[in-house]
C-alpha cells in the first residue's frame, strides 16, 4: 500500500468512527451525552407525613438534632436518643430547601411517594393496586444511563408492603418491568416468622445447575410462552439472582443470630421499623455500592392518633438518616462520591383532629390544606459539587417542588438530557450544586 | 427428395413394430403384478405443549400449588399467609420463587421419589412427573427427551427434574 493511500485511509476511518452514531444497549443513537457529576445517588423519602412546623420550625423544639442546629426539645414523653453518629449537622453537608411544596394532587401516602419517585403529580384517580402510570426515576436511569446498568445497581427499599412494592416500576409501555429496580421490603422478609420457611434452600451444585438449566430450557421452550414479564416483577441476571439470594440468605443468619437485636446500640430503646429499614438499606449499600437506591420511612405517620409518639419518630427517623450519611461516607467506593436526597412526601394539616394522646396533644391528619403541601428537602454530597451549609427559599419565597426531585437525581448521574423531552415538568434544583 | 425419405422411414417403422410388441408382450407376460407399498407416517396434529393454558396463577395460587404439588397436602392458612408474604416482599418474582421452591425441596416432607425409583421405570416416572406438575400428558417429543436423557445421564436426578418443572414457564399458568 503506498503511504499516501496507507494515510488517506486512516484518516477517513478515524473521522468516521468519531463522526458515526452508533446504537448502545439502552436504544440510544448517540452515546450519553450527559455527564456524571456523582457516581451514586441514595434518595431517603423521609415519609409518613412531616409537617414543616415540627421540623423547620421547631415549634416543640428541636426534633431533628441530626440535621439541624437548635434548642432541644424538652417536651414530656420523648424517648432518649444515641448522639448523631455524624460528627456535624447534616445541614451543613449540603443545601436545604426549607420551603419546597407538593404542589398538586391529593396528600396521600402513595400519592406522594408516586410523586417522589416519578417526577409527576398524581391525580385522584391513583389505583392503589397498579404501577405508576409514568415511568420511574429508576426505569429512566436503567433505560438512558450510560453505560447501561442492571438492576443490581437499582434498589427500592421500603419499609412495608401494601401498595409500596409497586413502585420499582411503571405501566409506561416504553419503560415497565424491564428497566425496574430490585424492590425489598427488608423488615417484612427479615421477619422471624419467614425464617423456617425460607432459611433452608436446597443447594444446588454448579454441576447440578447446568443438568436443570438445561432442563428448564427444554421445557420453557416447549412451552412457549414466557411469564417473565407478565405479572412476575423484574429480572435479574442469572448470577446476579445468585449473589442477591446469597445476599439475603446472610441477611436472614445474621438476624437469627441476634446481630440485628440492637440495631441503635443503646439498650432499653425501641428500635422501629424505620431504623430497621435503614439498616437494612445501609447493608445493601454495604454490600452492592448501587448507583442508585431509594429508601422510606413512615413510622411518624402515628401521629393520626398519637402526636407524641410522632415526634419521637420524627427522631428516630432523623438518627436513622444521619446513621445513614455515616454509613455511605463509610463505604468505599460511595464515600465522597454520593448524593444523598432526603425530602418527606408530603406535610400534615395545620389543624389538628379530636384524637389526643395520653399528654393531652392532639393527633394530625394530612387532607391537602395548605400547611400539607409544605415539605422540606436536603441535598447533600461531596465538596465541589453540591453547595455546602446553604438554605434556599424562605416561606414567602418557596423553592422547589416534589416534582423536582427526579430531574435533580437524573441530572446528578448523567442521564437527564437523554430523557425525551415532556416526560419531566419539574427542573432540577440547580441551586443546589456548584 | 424429402419426400421420399419420409416415405422410406414410414416403411422401416412398420417393419419394426410388430417386432416391439412381440418383445413387450413377452416381458411383461413373465412378470407378477408387483404390490406398491406406500410408506408415511400416521398423521399428527401438532401443537405446542400446554398450549391451551393462558391464565397466570396468582402469587397465592402459586405456591399454594406448588406446596400441594410436593407434599400431597394443603398449606395451612397461617402457613400460605406467611409464604406469600416473604413473595410479597421482594421485586423480582423468579428470585423469591426460587428460594421457596428450594426450602420445600429441602423439606424432609417433600413428597420426591429416589433416583433409584425414577431409573426403575422412567416412562411412567416421566408421565407421573407431567401429570403432578403440568396436570398433562407429556407428548412423544417430550418422553423421548426424558428418556433419553435419565439414560445417559446417570447424575440426573428427580430433585433436578422436579425443581426445572416448578421453575418453568407453564407451571406458571393454568
Amino acid at each position: 500500500m503506498k503511504r499516501r493511500t496507507f494515510l488517506k485511509q486512516t484518516a477517513a476511518l478515524a473521522a468516521s468512527s468519531v463522526a458515526a452514531p452508533f446504537i448502545l444497549p439502552g436504544g440510544r443513537l448517540f452515546a450519553r451525552t450527559g455527564s456524571r457529576r456523582v457516581g451514586h445517588v441514595v434518595f431517603c423519602l423521609f415519609a409518613g407525613g412531616i409537617r414543616n412546623i415540627e421540623a423547620i420550625q421547631q415549634a416543640e423544639g428541636n426534633l431533628m438534632p441530626a440535621s439541624f442546629e437548635g434548642t432541644s426539645s424538652a417536651m414530656p414523653g420523648l424517648d432518649p436518643i444515641p448522639a448523631s453518629p455524624w460528627f456535624q449537622k447534616l445541614a451543613k453537608e449540603g443545601t436545604l430547601f426549607p420551603e419546597l411544596r407538593y404542589r398538586e394532587g391529593p396528600t396521600g401516602h402513595f400519592n406522594g411517594h408516586t410523586v417522589a419517585v416519578t417526577g409527576r403529580y398524581t391525580d385522584t384517580g391513583l389505583n392503589l393496586r397498579q404501577n405508576p402510570q409514568f415511568p420511574t426515576v429508576f426505569e429512566y436511569y436503567l433505560k438512558h444511563n450510560s453505560p447501561a446498568q442492571t438492576a443490581k445497581n437499582a434498589w427500592w427499599v421500603s419499609n412495608s408492603l401494601g401498595p409500596y412494592p409497586a413502585l420499582n416500576y411503571s405501566q409506561d409501555p416504553g419503560y415497565g418491568a424491564k428497566y425496574g429496580a430490585n424492590h425489598i421490603a427488608p423488615t417484612v422478609l427479615l421477619n422471624p416468622s419467614l425464617y423456617p420457611a425460607i432459611s433452608n434452600p436446597k443447594q444446588f451444585q454448579f454441576h447440578e445447575e447446568e443438568r436443570l438449566n438445561h432442563v428448564r430450557n427444554f421445557l420453557d421452550q416447549s412451552f412457549g410462552k414466557q411469564a417473565v414479564n407478565q405479572g412476575f416483577g423484574i429480572s435479574n441476571t442469572d448470577s446476579e439472582t445468585k449473589l442477591i439470594q446469597d445476599f439475603i440468605q446472610s441477611l436472614m443468619e445474621k438476624g437469627n443470630s441476634g446481630a440485628y437485636n440492637n440495631p441503635l446500640g443503646v439498650s432499653g430503646i425501641h428500635a422501629n421499623n424505620d431504623i430497621y429499614t435503614m439498616l437494612f438499606a445501609e447493608e445493601i449499600i454495604r454490600e452492592f455500592k448501587p448507583e442508585l437506591l431509594t429508601v422510606n420511612m413512615t413510622d411518624v405517620d402515628i401521629c393520626h392518633q398519637n402526636f407524641t409518639e410522632y415526634c419521637n419518630n420524627l427522631r428516630k427517623a432523623d438518627y436513622a438518616v444521619a446513621h445513614l450519611w455515616h454509613t455511605i461516607q463509610n463505604t468505599p467506593g460511595m464515600a465522597d462520591d454520593t448524593l444523598l436526597v432526603i425530602v418527606p412526601e408530603h406535610g400534615r394539616n395545620k389543624e389538628p383532629n379530636t384524637v389526643q394522646d395520653i399528654y393531652g396533644r392532639f393527633a394530625l391528619d394530612h387532607t391537602g390544606d395548605a400547611t400539607s403541601r409544605e415539605i422540606f428537602a436536603m441535598i447533600l454530597g461531596p465538596s465541589g459539587l453540591v453547595k455546602k451549609n446553604q438554605v434556599v427559599g424562605t416561606p414567602s419565597n418557596p423553592k422547589g417542588e416534589s416534582i423536582d426531585i427526579v430531574p435533580t437525581i437524573a441530572y446528578a448521574l448523567g442521564f437527564d438530557v437523554d430523557i425525551p423531552n415532556g416526560r419531566l415538568p419539574g427542573r432540577v434544583l440547580m441551586e443546589a450544586f456548584e | 427428395m424429402y419426400f421420399h425419405q419420409n416415405i422410406h422411414f414410414s416403411i422401416a417403422r412398420l417393419l419394426y413394430f410388430p417386432l416391439i410388441i412381440i418383445l413387450f408382450s413377452f416381458l411383461f407376460s413373465c412378470s407378477k403384478t408387483e404390490q406398491v407399498y406406500l410408506y408415511e407416517v400416521n398423521e399428527v396434529e401438532v401443537t405446542q405443549a400446554g398450549v391451551n393454558k393462558n391464565t397466570l396463577k396468582s402469587d397465592l395460587e402459586f405456591i399454594s400449588l406448588a406446596y400441594s404439588d410436593l407434599f400431597g397436602t394443603t398449606l395451612t392458612e397461617n402457613q400460605l399467609l406467611v409464604l406469600v408474604t416473604g413473595y410479597n416482599a421482594v421485586g423480582d418474582k423468579g428470585l423469591i420463587a426460587d428460594v421457596i421452591i428450594r426450602n420445600f425441596l429441602n423439606n424432609p416432607g417433600a413428597d420426591v421419589p429416589s433416583a433409584q425409583q425414577m431409573r426403575a421405570d422412567v416412562p411412567a416416572f416421566i408421565q407421573a412427573t407431567y401429570r403432578r406438575f403440568y396436570v398433562r400428558e407429556p407428548g412423544e417429543y417430550e418422553l423421548w427427551f426424558f428418556e433419553n436423557l435419565i439414560a445417559n445421564d446417570p447424575d440426573i436426578t428427580p430433585e433436578i427434574i422436579y425443581y426445572a418443572f416448578l421453575t418453568s414457564d407453564e407451571y406458571r399458568y393454568f
